[in-house]
């Protein structure tokens, strides 16, 4: 997959968690938008959506389950923090 | 639709969070909810809604509700009379947190699609997991069925339109929510929908297009012969589906209506003779077919109907007049409409803005009201003038305390009459009984008839006795019998009720709304004495005679039987 199928994907999950969202704290789609970290509009049950909502639709796209939840999303550095280091990170994943 | 004194409580024994944000976020922006503190579900419907205002949601999981059924989930052989048992007792915690709270929805147990229980044994009876599961749904709805401000939701429905990512294991795991957002989302809209229909905000008229929305094709240029309509033809069959599918709405109390540009007496000629048309001529409570403006036709419709924007749906498959009667006429709600009729079926269903609290005698009449309603207009139009019309009707109001037989239909009145209404309370079922419980407080319901038909229950007059002065607590009378003198016949009455009880005086004071102006005018020209601007009394000295033209059935009998 490439980054920039990969970012719609992100978008995709985007649409679904901004449901959650009051209007002013939806996140917008745009590759420099914080999702986890300083900045970002997502507490814990909303990153938890978000990450569950993009391994659905990776999976939805590839037919191929995906593992994005584990304990290092909100470390330091971690491809989470915001749209496109996580749409990079979804495409450089092994197919 | 969103109006800020909708609240929502949530009871749930899972992570309900997500639900509470789709609603006040998404689904109804506005609307004011909580969550019940973490803990037993018992415990948070024992400590009952923040106050009496709340509504609630109580969703809950089988296993968590009967220990029985989770022991069946583990394929051991168990009693479901047991099962049933605890059934009961939840129902009875139910609807002991459902008398604090205006209205509560609890959407049905389910379990996740995935799982295959006992597999070809599954549905044996004393053997498998799902028809246990269904018999206690059953039994959950039986047991809550006095309960009446409780509406059971079928939440089968929502993981059943979600598809397989419905139910997911890895947000149960993760935070404790066993429900994907698509289906919290459909959760969402059914429950606003309800809220809407315990509010009176549900939609009352449907008013529809003709060519390419009730049929395939032009009537004009094919003639009714040439219609795509039922037959041996899969478009054919959709359009024939869809009339099936508005015919259910009017038993449900929805009124159609027709607005169209066509030669009127072709379109009709296609109404009539069409073979398979499932919609008669009698089934449409007014419509406009000609070459005018649809907005202004549309307007005209609701005008005929004495009804509001806000009760109106308007469907038509183009998007240049949907566009031009959505911009003109604001409140109305005109959905996008696919272009496949194969869609329509779907797509009017999944409007979710028909739902009512009750079902009563007066909804499944309602088209044949309007019917009779068309007589009444053609013998005016011949009529010399219009107390002549009035008199010729020969009105008879029959006066009825409150009572279980007409309670739905009275507390339906309390909540979808907008401009014959003079304080505009809305009050549920349980709230209007303990209003009217009290001493000092009598409700009277007004049945309204002429030589044409039966106008069913459409008048409540609500009234607070006291020692020297009565209160006209609610005056309130259905739009359809608006002007008819039988508001003259209901004050007559109240008056009467309020010297039974030795009162001196009679006073109404209107509460404005941006609808009740009509109530307001009606008032003004009562003969009434004006105090202020929105206070009128009458003194009770001089009875408040009935109009001539009204005859008033029965009211001595309920005059007496309140006598203090």
């Amino acid at each position: 997959m490439d980054e920039e199928a990969a970012r719609r994907l992100v978008y995709d999950a985007i649409d679904i968690v901004n449901q959650q969202l009051p209007t002013a704290k939806r996140l917008s789609k745009a590759p420099d938008t914080v999702i986890v970290g300083s900045g970002g509009a997502l507490d814990s049950l909303g990153v938890v959506n978000f990450v569950i909502a993009v391994e659905d639709k990776v999976a939805e796209a590839t037919g191929a389950a995906v593992q994005l939840l584990d304990e290092h999303i909100l470390v330091e550095g971690s491809p989470f923090h915001t749209v496109g280091s996580l749409a990079r990170y979804i495409a450089a994943r092994p197919a | 639709m969103s109006t800020p004194q909708d609240r929502l409580y949530f009871v749930a024994d899972f992570n309900v969070d997500l639900l509470a944000r789709q609603l006040s976020n998404t689904t109804r922006p506005g609307i004011e909810t909580a969550i019940a503190p973490a803990g037993p579900v018992i415990a948070a419907l024992a400590a009952g809604p923040p106050a009496a205002d709340w509504s609630g949601v109580v969703w809950t999981r089988p296993e968590a509700v009967s220990e029985t059924f989770a022991r069946a989930r583990s394929f051991e052989r168990v009693d479901h009379q047991r099962a049933f048992d605890e059934v009961k007792t939840y129902a009875a915690a139910v609807a002991r947190f459902a008398a604090r709270a205006r209205s509560v929805f609890v959407p049905t147990w389910v379990q996740p699609p995935f799982e295959r229980e006992w597999g070809m044994l599954d549905y044996r009876p004393d053997v498998g997991v799902a028809p246990l599961l269904a018999r206690m749904n059953v039994a959950l709805a039986d047991a809550l069925r006095d309960a009446p401000n409780v509406f059971v939701l079928d939440a089968s429905r929502w993981l059943a339109s979600a598809g397989a990512r419905g139910w997911s294991q890895k947000l149960w795991y993760a935070a404790k929510c066993p429900f994907a957002p698509s289906v919290i989302e459909l959760a969402a809209a059914d429950i606003a929908a309800a809220l809407d229909g315990v509010a009176g905000r549900g939609r009352r008229v449907v008013i529809l297009d003709l060519d390419d929305v009730l049929w395939g094709g032009s009537v004009g240029e094919v003639g009714w012969s040439g219609l795509a309509l039922g037959g041996h033809d899969h478009v054919g069959e959709a359009f024939a589906d869809f009339q099936r599918a508005l015919k259910a709405l009017t038993v449900r109390g929805i009124l159609l209506a027709l607005v169209s540009r066509n030669d009127e007496p072709t379109a009709l000629e296609a109404i009539d003779r069409h073979p398979e048309m499932v919609l008669r001529r009698n089934d449409f409570a007014a419509w406009r077919i000609n070459w005018d403006d649809k907005a202004q036709n549309v307007a005209a419709v609701l005008s005929d109907l004495n009804l509001g924007a806000e009760s109106t749906v308007f469907i038509d498959d183009s998007t240049v007049e949907r566009a031009r009667v959505r911009a003109a006429i604001p409140g109305i709600l005109v959905p996008d409409w696919p272009p496949d009729p194969a869609r329509y079926r779907e797509a009017l269903a999944s409007l979710r803005c028909f739902d009512s609290p009750f079902q009563t005698q007066e909804d499944r009449a309602r088209t044949g009201m309007r019917s009779q309603e068309r007589s009444r207009r053609s013998a005016l139009a011949e009529a010399d003038n219009l107390d002549d019309w009035l008199r010729s009707l020969e009105i008879a109001v029959t006066v009825d305390a409150l009572a279980p037989a007409n309670l739905d239909r009275a507390a339906q009145l309390f909540n979808k009459t907008n401009q014959m209404n003079l304080s505009t309370r809305r009050l549920s079922a349980g709230e209007l009984t303990a209003w009217a419980a009290a001493p000092e407080h009598c409700v009277l319901t007004f049945r309204v008839r002429d030589r044409f038909g039966d106008y069913g229950l459409t008048g409540i007059v609500g009234l607070e006795l006291g020692a020297a002065r009565a209160r006209l607590v609610d005056f309130l009378l259905s739009c359809r019998v608006m002007g008819r003198h039988v508001e003259e016949a209901m004050l007559h009455v109240a008056a009467a009720h309020a010297r039974a009880h030795h009162a001196s005086t009679l006073v109404a004071e209107l509460v404005p709304t941006a609808r009740n102006t009509p109530c307001l005018e009606f008032f003004v020209r009562s003969g009434m004495r004006a105090a202020s601007e929105h206070v009128f009394e009458w003194d009770l000295s001089q009875p408040y005679d009935c109009p001539a033209s009204v005859a008033v059935v029965d009211h001595a009998r309920v005059v007496t039987s309140i006598e203090p």
